[in-house]
């Protein structure tokens, strides 16, 4: 693992030379690519130097990362064009994703928590530093104090169980069952607004109205899976409490699915309906995996990385709408068939994902999470039914708002898709579709 | 200030008072150490043109005349029932000497002159104040066997420190609110082991060291100077204001070093609640940090056409951006020797 930091940490000068933009983004893809080829499809830790590892969990959400923020720096070319402090910017991105990957692969969990915490600052960055309006102070606030309100407790718990066990290891913690309340509370709980689960997930909706693009992009696609994948490693030693508690937490995100699909059918604002949807789709991960079944904890997994690629292209697409209307509001950004036949495509194709329609990744994902939810209890059904009606019926809404219709008369001129735009699709919609044809690779890493 | 012989002789005598507290081996030492640095300190204060540090030596040498009245009362008391077997209450007198000594270092109860008196002194005066001037004391504190007073002084601090810098809008006083947040976590670790007390120590006196600078050179004295302020680019003001987050104690940087082992340490010693407690109004400091830096990390905001445009010297820049470096990139660096040992 220590290759890809070294090679991300001695990329960070050359964020500093002017004219170098797409130079680091051409390097994050090629390491993107490196990462590809070290797979080995190993269920123990692998590429162990210093204190990182990664195993098949940590692999995918690496590789997410890598991926994803080399799909940032393609999406905010804006920030590039403008010369928006392009510079910094480069460098934010680059040591955000040097944090990500040391969070997914660290092999210890004091590692993780401090560079789960640190990763926050660099995304507070994004959105104080590029966001657009002055509100994004109060978005600022709302992600960090969230964030660091229940991730405290949890560093208290993180060294209660370092006295108790005397390792941090996460391959020899899960010889040890904590039956401690209190301590389940403090480790899930950063988790959960992470995640972020419905009555906690009030900081996400704002913080990405307010995120650039790029900000957006990484908080949809890595941001929210560093709660799941926090879950997934710290659920093994307090499975205990999990059977007791856990029934708490699936109602409340399978109720809370069900009502933000609801709020997302009278959102106006692209972003905002993308954002509660990937909190309702949080949910399903979310009760999913504290079911504790091993179709749940594939299916989390799988639908984690579907997700991530996902919402952020969807993010992507609301991006190129805004770019050319200077609106995110539904009552601006319809009719764009007659605009850009080509990129409503794209808004089918990514939508149809999301919705979790046949070939994608998604479908799998939510079928594995479906069968452990209802085999955890029949009642859930209700839920889960009108949660993927919902979901079927707002990203409908959302697609055929925004693509069918009257153009709006106010707009005057503007590009059509530019090559870069459609790239930047397809190298989202493309993972989504292939990795089904290697399912395993999501589904089996238990 | 070096051009002034008079100020090169009381900081001698401010630095050998403190010594001499740190070192004597008898509580009257101890005490004539903390009237020297006492009496010295306040010709420092002092300033001809300047009203306010007028006011303000002079609010500080009655706290601390009070206080070192006090410390000299409990003492003979201790003296008394030690020599003569005079039948003082143990308690009563070991209470006196660390109400004395938490009013000298403005903990929480005792911690109402220390705002207004920071209010009227220049950066370098509340530098000395907030970091220095703390060691006597502290360093007394932790040969004292009292934990309730010291608990509650500790909990009392942090939530003093927190919900008192909420509505400040001058600087002097937010850092003095965030001193007195600090020192509730400086008694925290005196309660386990004087090490940690000392990295505590080292590590804040750095963090506010860098701030401090920063506001002295500038002249930065309330928040909105901050917005209408500007040094050589936006991006060196971001990188500069991001030691406000070491300060708050914030993960990648620096500042979450002594933080990070004064939680091990209290967590080993099962002292959950103070920890909560502690952590909690960590965050609400770190609000005001944050609102502190909003004009550095919002690149883009409505800018004055007259904003000021203030350059550093090379040297002062040079420094400031080495000190600066260490305060963002510490941990790293720190944990990185920690793994190559």
């Amino acid at each position: 693992m220590l290759k890809i930091i070294l090679f991300l940490v001695f990329l960070l000068p050359v964020c500093f030379i002017n004219n170098m933009y797409w130079m680091v983004q051409i390097m994050l893809f090629f390491i993107s690519f490196i990462f590809l080829l070290m797979n080995n499809f190993m269920n123990y830790w692998s590429e162990i130097s210093y204190f990182l590892g990664c195993d098949m969990l940590s692999y995918g959400l690496v590789l997410l990362s890598l991926w994803i923020c080399s799909l940032m720096l393609m999406a905010s070319e804006s920030v590039n064009k403008y010369n928006n402090y392009k510079n910094l910017f480069l460098l934010n991105i680059v040591v955000l994703l040097i944090l990500l990957i040391l969070t997914f692969s660290s092999m210890s969990l004091f590692m993780f928590y401090l560079f789960f915490e640190s990763s926050l600052i660099p995304t507070l960055f994004l959105i104080l530093g590029w966001g657009y309006q002055p509100e994004r102070l109060q978005a600022g606030v709302y992600l960090l104090f969230y964030t660091l309100l229940v991730s405290l407790p949890m560093l208290i718990g993180i060294f209660y169980v370092m006295n108790k066990t005397g390792s941090m290891n996460f391959y020899l913690m899960n010889n040890f069952m904590f039956n401690y309340d209190l301590l389940y509370f403090c480790l899930l709980c950063a988790f959960l607004v992470k995640m972020p689960m419905f009555l906690v997930h009030l900081w996400l909706p704002k913080a990405h109205v307010e995120a650039p693009v790029s900000g957006s992009m990484i908080l949809a696609g890595i941001m929210l899976k560093l709660g799941g994948y926090g879950l997934l490693r710290v659920i093994s030693f307090i499975q205990l409490m999990n059977l007791k508690y856990s029934f708490v937490w699936i109602s409340i995100s399978l109720v809370g699915g069900v009502l933000v699909s609801l709020v997302c059918l009278r959102q106006t604002d692209l972003k905002s309906l993308i954002a509660y949807s990937s909190v309702a789709h949080m949910g399903i991960v979310l009760s999913g995996l504290l079911t504790m079944t091993y179709w749940g904890l594939s299916g989390s997994y799988t639908l984690m990385i579907a997700h991530g690629l996902c919402s952020s292209g969807l993010f992507c697409l609301a991006n190129v709408s805004y770019e050319r209307l200077g609106s995110r509001s539904l009552l601006i950004n319809k009719g764009m068939l007659n605009f850009m036949p080509s990129m409503s495509l794209w808004w089918f194709l990514l939508s149809s994902a999301n919705m979790a329609a046949p070939p994608t990744l998604n479908l799998l994902g939510e079928i594995s999470l479906l069968n452990s939810i209802v085999s955890w209890s029949w009642v859930s059904m209700i839920m889960l039914s009108l949660l993927s009606f919902f979901s079927a019926a707002y990203t409908l809404y959302l697609y055929s708002f925004s693509q069918h219709g009257k153009l709006f008369s106010g707009v005057y001129a503007f590009s059509g898709g530019k090559i870069r735009e459609y790239l930047l699709m397809l190298l989202h919609w493309l993972p989504l579709n292939l990795l089904i044809l290697k399912g395993e690779s999501c589904m089996l890493w238990l | 200030m070096f051009n002034n012989s008079s100020k090169i002789l009381f900081i001698t005598v401010m630095i050998i008072g403190t010594l001499i507290t740190v070192t004597s081996n008898s509580w009257l030492g101890a005490w004539m150490g903390l009237e020297i640095n006492l009496l010295s300190f306040i010709p420092l204060l002092s300033d001809n043109n300047n009203l306010t540090s007028t006011e303000s030596s002079l609010k500080y040498f009655l706290t601390q005349a009070l206080a070192s009245t006090v410390l000299l009362f409990s003492v003979i008391l201790l003296m008394l029932k030690n020599n003569f077997n005079n039948e003082v209450n143990e308690s009563f007198t070991s209470m006196m000497i660390m109400s004395s000594l938490l009013l000298k270092s403005g903990a929480a109860p005792f911690h109402f002159w220390f705002p207004n008196m920071m209010e009227g002194l220049n950066w370098m005066n509340s530098l000395l104040l907030m970091t220095w001037q703390k060691i006597a004391p502290l360093m007394l504190i932790s040969y004292l066997n009292i934990k309730e007073l010291l608990l509650i002084s500790v909990i009392l601090s942090v939530i003093v420190g927190a919900i008192g810098g909420l509505n400040q809008t001058s600087l002097r006083k937010l850092m003095s609110f965030s001193s007195i947040n600090h020192l509730g976590w400086m008694l925290s670790s005196l309660m386990i082991s004087e090490s940690i007390w000392l990295v505590y120590f080292l590590f804040y006196s750095f963090l506010s060291f860098i701030l401090t600078f920063m506001f002295n050179i500038f002249k930065l004295f309330h928040l909105n100077q901050l917005f209408s302020w500007f040094i050589n680019s936006k991006i060196l003001k971001f990188t500069l204001f991001m030691n406000f987050l070491s300060l708050g104690g914030l993960p990648p940087f620096l500042g979450f070093l002594p933080k990070w082992l004064v939680i091990q340490q209290l967590t080993s010693c099962n002292q959950y609640f103070l920890l909560t407690a502690m952590m909690m109004s960590t965050l609400i400091t770190l609000f005001f940090y944050l609102r502190i830096c909003y004009s550095a990390f919002m690149l883009n905001y409505f800018e004055n056409n007259w904003m000021m445009t203030l350059n550093m010297n090379n040297f002062n820049m040079n420094l400031y951006l080495i000190l600066t470096f260490f305060s963002i990139f510490g941990l790293i660096l720190i944990s990185l020797f920690f793994f190559m040992l």
